[in-house]
């Protein structure tokens, strides 16, 4: 498998595992993030201590998600960004997932996630600036869903 | 062949997506009442000949037949090119598949 290009993450993982697809899995390289049991650790583990900031970045998602097991979650952003995660606090584990947005890339992605009761989906955008945005919503679920 | 279902099409400057793939992604807790292992799709890329459009690295707490829609900026790429999609999952295992893409152009 080629090697795409590095985002200079500063912490990438000194070994090259084989199965990996390219350079920014952000599962081998920052896997603190998806062990984190919080929001909070997991924001940590994946971008570092960093300072927030309200902006150009959107997430939609049902208001009370009928199926736990299958919550659409759409974000958005009209701003130059480097990578995008989904994080939320329902699930013994809070990272969702973390999108790396191409050179071409449009912020426009929806997929659907999993959430074992009501709570709160936080959304951080890293720009390529530099900074750091977040968004936030609440939702209700009216089946709890890792059981899948 | 016939893991995903890859919808792709170019409409204006936009490539617009929609990929789903048969996966289990049985989280931990689940996988442990179950008495088998956990197994998640962990990555997914999408690529258009060399130009990444899609990347996400991916939990445990994807649903279940994971769908992503995204978008990217179509240019150099034009009705007729092929959509790439690759996954990898915990155990290692890797789907490619590819769809040539649709459009107005």
């Amino acid at each position: 498998m080629e090697r795409r290009r590095f985002l200079g993450l500063g912490l990438a993982a000194a070994a090259l595992v084989p199965a990996s697809l390219s350079a920014v899995d952000f599962r081998k390289e920052k896997p603190d993030a998806f062990t984190a049991h919080n929001v909070a650790d997991a924001i940590k583990g994946l971008y570092g201590d960093i300072k927030t900031i309200e902006g150009d970045i959107s997430v939609k998602a049902p208001k009370i998600a009928s199926n736990g097991g299958a919550i659409p979650v759409t974000i958005k952003s009209g701003l130059d960004l480097k990578s995008i995660a989904i994080f939320q606090d329902a699930n013994p584990e809070s990272a969702v997932v973390a999108f790396t947005i191409p050179a071409t890339g449009i912020v426009n992605y929806m997929t659907k996630i999993k959430m074992k009761g009501p709570g709160e989906i936080t959304v951080i955008a890293e720009a390529k600036d530099g900074k750091f945005y977040k968004t936030s919503q609440k939702l209700d679920v009216a089946l709890g869903g890792c059981e899948g | 062949m016939g893991n995903m279902k890859i919808k792709a099409k170019v409409k204006g400057d936009t490539l617009k997506c929609k990929i789903q793939a048969k996966h289990i992604m049985l989280p931990y807790d689940a996988a442990k009442k179950k008495g088998i292992d956990a197994n998640f799709i962990t990555h997914i890329m999408g690529k258009v000949g060399e130009t990444v459009v899609f990347e996400a690295s991916t939990s445990q707490f994807i649903s279940k037949d994971p769908i992503f829609k995204f978008e990217a900026k179509a240019k150099g790429i034009k009705k007729g090119d092929k959509l790439e999609m690759t996954w990898i999952d915990l155990s290692g295992k890797t789907v490619t598949e590819a769809k040539k893409i649709k459009g107005l152009k």
